[in-house]
């Protein structure tokens, strides 16, 4: 397919799926069963005056099709309202526990990655033996436990009994340090843990794909005739196999790093890290719509460009697609 | 007329399977106040209680409903004399007097779900259904033959796999300790005040059984709570996958089929669902609708459909070019008819194995649920066992350990069932992946026109599906 025309294509649609979930949001908090300004206004005692710059904020005074076009106003310009249990605006909010989960998410899915991709090559390609039945099975039962439950088994393993981890947050309450490298160690030591969790749970899944992948692509008539031209078994697996193998692979991994807020929300609950998670967490518990609202967008949109890298990903990883 | 005569095989099965099914309804009927001391007569004097029913009203007369539609519909289409009707008929009315007596007869309460004779109504039920089976088996000996011989073939083809074995066993376990949870630890045991330890957190021990696993942060059984959990957690995987299947095969085979602007506008919004983020999403809808099981099965289902009509789209697009659909067509066959006839049958045994599978995502999305605080706080499912963990800061304390594995096991060991059930299902209904030779009536399930997306993208995050498939590659290029 043209170049052009098939960029053109997935970022259109990217677009419009962008908007549709904006629309989405919009109905979510509106339309649903329930008065709309019950959800959008906070409960307890607030002032008539609190609830009523409340319901300006949020144009609930106004008929639903002006709402509509105050939402798409509000939303491209980062005004999101603000947050009742932090009395701050929710860009503000978001903004400062964005990174958090950033530096966790990210180390953690690196290693993920690396670690998945390389034990589902060996896995697949050692099929059947020691190692793969190992590796494999020991993945497919980290991938059937709830990554919180894990979280809370290293919490009572690691740092209660045998106390080489914090049991959570991001530093210790209060905490001294003697200078860069303290403090730098100190939040290793903090990040090792939840980091840990997070990257052994999707090490699992990325392992099974690379596996499955790996074993469908040594199946193929170019492997079987790489093997017989007589290659040496290296050449032929990382020569002809695992770029064939990585394609499908990686799209897929590509996509599902948009998902990792799903995986944040847990890890960082149980590890009390002042991330995205558990802003998420906490604002459900305390019922602060504005800020649920906000990440729940923002955590569409990841989705989205995720999968949109994906599909540029492949454009260039699969020559075929431009044929 | 002769009551007809029926392959020994299936008569053998009926007489098995009869009683065997009475007795899982008869249980999952059975009331859970009985007292806490249970003598034997006491415990058989459960079955004929009084107070048994616990299905509303409703959903017996949309049984009923069914059931007179499938009579009307077989009168059409069966023999001059066939009895199929007729038994279908009885069922409808006994089913109607059921749902009038649980409604009260004349309260007329939709809700309703006391009657004194529900075990007598559903035994007449059962044994009407096995009739059915008899008399149809009886009309059409070389369809029953078909049925039987294919059913053997796949329990054959299953049972080879370890894994598979292994998923059934682990299953039939939970299901057995759900099923008789009434008699393992009375249900009095999870009120507040039914202490089994003086203090909270008591370490496991062996001599009261109800501290097996300890004693939970109020001095409740571990026992208890763990094992009344199975049946939340049993119930909503599996009634949430119910709903998931149904709206998801539906869209899918609906999108696949109608390839013009309909499929791409349905297509369009499936992909909207496949991008939302499930958890958050969850959260969100748990969050403005309440807190119980029927919200959390909606959310699961909500945000999982999406994935199974994907799947069941791409293999619908390649049953679609296929002869028979084409010969259908140029016949005159409407629409309906064909997607009922001929697309819903050939992707049949792709939405089975896809939703054996969506139980394990549903199963881990409930726990994960109910473990953010969004279940039933009056209910216990092992979701809601972990969250009380967390919650009174179990992982300090190393006497509570039993109490933080015991849920987290038997989830992992369910979720981990499912997906090996479904690994084998794929394998024994995926042709290209059975170890024979041979490949007829082959199904392509791969969509060529879109990037590789299996099942596992599906309901994305942690529960992202789970398709495994062994061999298969990740939906590969084919």
């Amino acid at each position: 397919m043209d170049k052009r025309r098939y960029f053109t294509r997935k970022v259109l649609n990217a677009v419009l799926t962008i908007i549709l979930v904006a629309c989405f949001n919009f109905m979510l908090f509106r339309i649903l069963p329930g008065n709309p300004a019950r959800l959008l206004l906070p409960k307890g005692h607030y002032s008539a005056l609190a609830l009523e710059k409340q319901m300006k904020v949020f144009h609930l005074d106004r008929p639903l099709w002006q709402q509509f076009g105050y939402y798409w106003v509000d939303t491209l310009k980062g005004n999101f309202g603000d947050s009742y249990a932090q009395h701050q605006p929710v860009i503000q909010v978001v903004g400062r526990a964005l990174v958090p989960t950033l530096v966790l998410v990210g180390v953690g899915t690196l290693f993920a990655t690396i670690i998945g991709i390389v034990v589902g090559v060996i896995a697949g390609w050692r099929r059947n033996h020691a190692f793969d039945i190992t590796a494999t099975n020991l993945g497919m039962i980290l991938y059937s436990m709830p990554t919180f439950w894990v979280a809370m088994l290293f919490i009572l393993y690691f740092s209660v009994k045998l106390g080489w981890f914090p049991t959570g947050r991001m530093a210790d309450v209060g905490a001294v340090y003697t200078g860069f490298v303290d403090r730098a160690g100190q939040f290793v030591h903090h990040l090792f843990l939840p980091a840990f969790v997070f990257a052994i749970t999707y090490a699992a899944e990325y392992e099974l794909i690379m596996r499955s992948s790996i074993t469908g692509v040594m199946n193929e008539d170019y492997a079987l005739t790489a093997r017989a031209k007589g290659l040496s078994p290296n050449k032929v697996l990382w020569g002809h196999v695992v770029p064939n193998a990585m394609l499908p692979s990686v799209t897929l991994i590509m996509m599902n790093f948009g998902f990792v807020l799903s995986g944040a929300i847990l890890v960082e609950t149980v590890f009390n890290w002042p991330g995205l998670g558990l802003l998420a967490y906490n604002s459900m518990l305390a019922r602060d719509y504005p800020v649920m609202q906000a990440v729940f967008l923002l955590a569409s949109v990841a989705v989205i460009l995720f999968n949109l890298i994906a599909d540029v990903m492949y454009y260039y990883l699969d020559p075929r697609v431009k044929a | 007329m002769s009551p007809g005569t029926i392959p020994a095989r299936l008569k053998r099965w009926i007489f098995f399977w009869t009683p065997l099914t009475w007795l899982v309804l008869e249980l999952i009927m059975f009331p859970k106040d009985r007292p806490l001391s249970s003598g034997l007569a006491n415990v058989m004097g459960g079955f004929v209680d009084k107070r048994i029913g616990s299905y509303p009203a409703w959903t017996l007369w949309a049984s009923a409903i069914v059931l007179v539609v499938a009579g009307v519909r077989a009168r059409r289409t069966q023999e001059e004399d066939s009895r199929v009707p007729r038994v279908l008929f009885a069922m409808a009315v006994v089913t109607s007097i059921w749902a009038w007596a649980q409604m009260g007869f004349t309260q007329l309460d939709l809700s309703g779900r006391e009657s004194g004779y529900s075990w007598l109504f559903q035994s007449v039920l059962v044994v009407l259904a096995a009739v059915l089976v008899w008399v149809w088996a009886a009309e059409h000996p070389e369809r029953t033959e078909l049925a039987i011989w294919n059913t053997r073939e796949i329990w054959r083809l299953y049972r080879a796999s370890w894994q598979g074995i292994l998923g059934l066993s682990i299953l039939l376990f939970f299901a057995a300790m759900a099923l008789l949870a009434p008699f393992l630890a009375s249900h009095a045991w999870l009120s507040p005040n039914a202490q089994v330890s003086q203090t909270g957190f008591a370490a496991p021990s062996l001599h009261p059984y109800l501290l097996w696993f300890g004693s939970d942060e109020q001095g409740l059984s571990v026992l208890a709570e763990f094992v009344w959990s199975a049946r939340i957690s049993l119930f909503v995987g599996l009634l949430a996958t119910l709903i998931t299947t149904v709206v998801g095969a539906g869209a899918g085979i609906f999108t696949g089929y109608y390839g013009s602007w309909i499929g791409e506008v349905g297509m369009r919004i499936v992909d909207v669902f496949l991008v939302l983020p499930w958890l958050p999403f969850a959260m969100v809808l748990a969050a403005a609708w309440g807190q119980n099981y029927a919200i959390i099965i909606l959310v699961i289902a909500f945000t999982s459909w999406a994935g199974t009509a994907r799947v069941v789209r791409a293999g619908v697009l390649s049953v679609k070019e296929s002869p028979f659909v084409e010969r259908a067509r140029a016949i005159g066959s409407s629409n309906v008819h064909i997607m009922g006839k001929h697309i819903l049958p050939n992707v049949m045994p792709l939405i089975f194995a896809n939703a054996v599978l969506t139980v394990a995502i549903a199963v881990f999305a409930e726990t994960t649920l109910s473990f953010l605080g969004l279940g039933d706080p009056l209910n216990f499912s092992w979701g809601t066992m972990l969250e009380h963990v967390f919650n009174a800061g179990a992982t300090q304390v190393p006497s509570a350990t039993a109490y933080l594995l015991a849920p987290g096991i038997a989830v992992v060991l369910l979720v981990l069932a499912f997906n090996l059930m479904g690994t084998s299902f794929d394998e024994v209904l995926d042709p290209k992946l059975r170890r024979r030779e041979d490949s007829g009536g082959e199904i392509h399930l791969r969509d060529d026109t879109a990037p590789p997306v299996p099942v596992w993208a599906g309901a994305g995050g942690d529960a992202g599906g789970a398709s495994l498939s062994g061999d298969g590659g990740p939906g590969g290029l084919s």
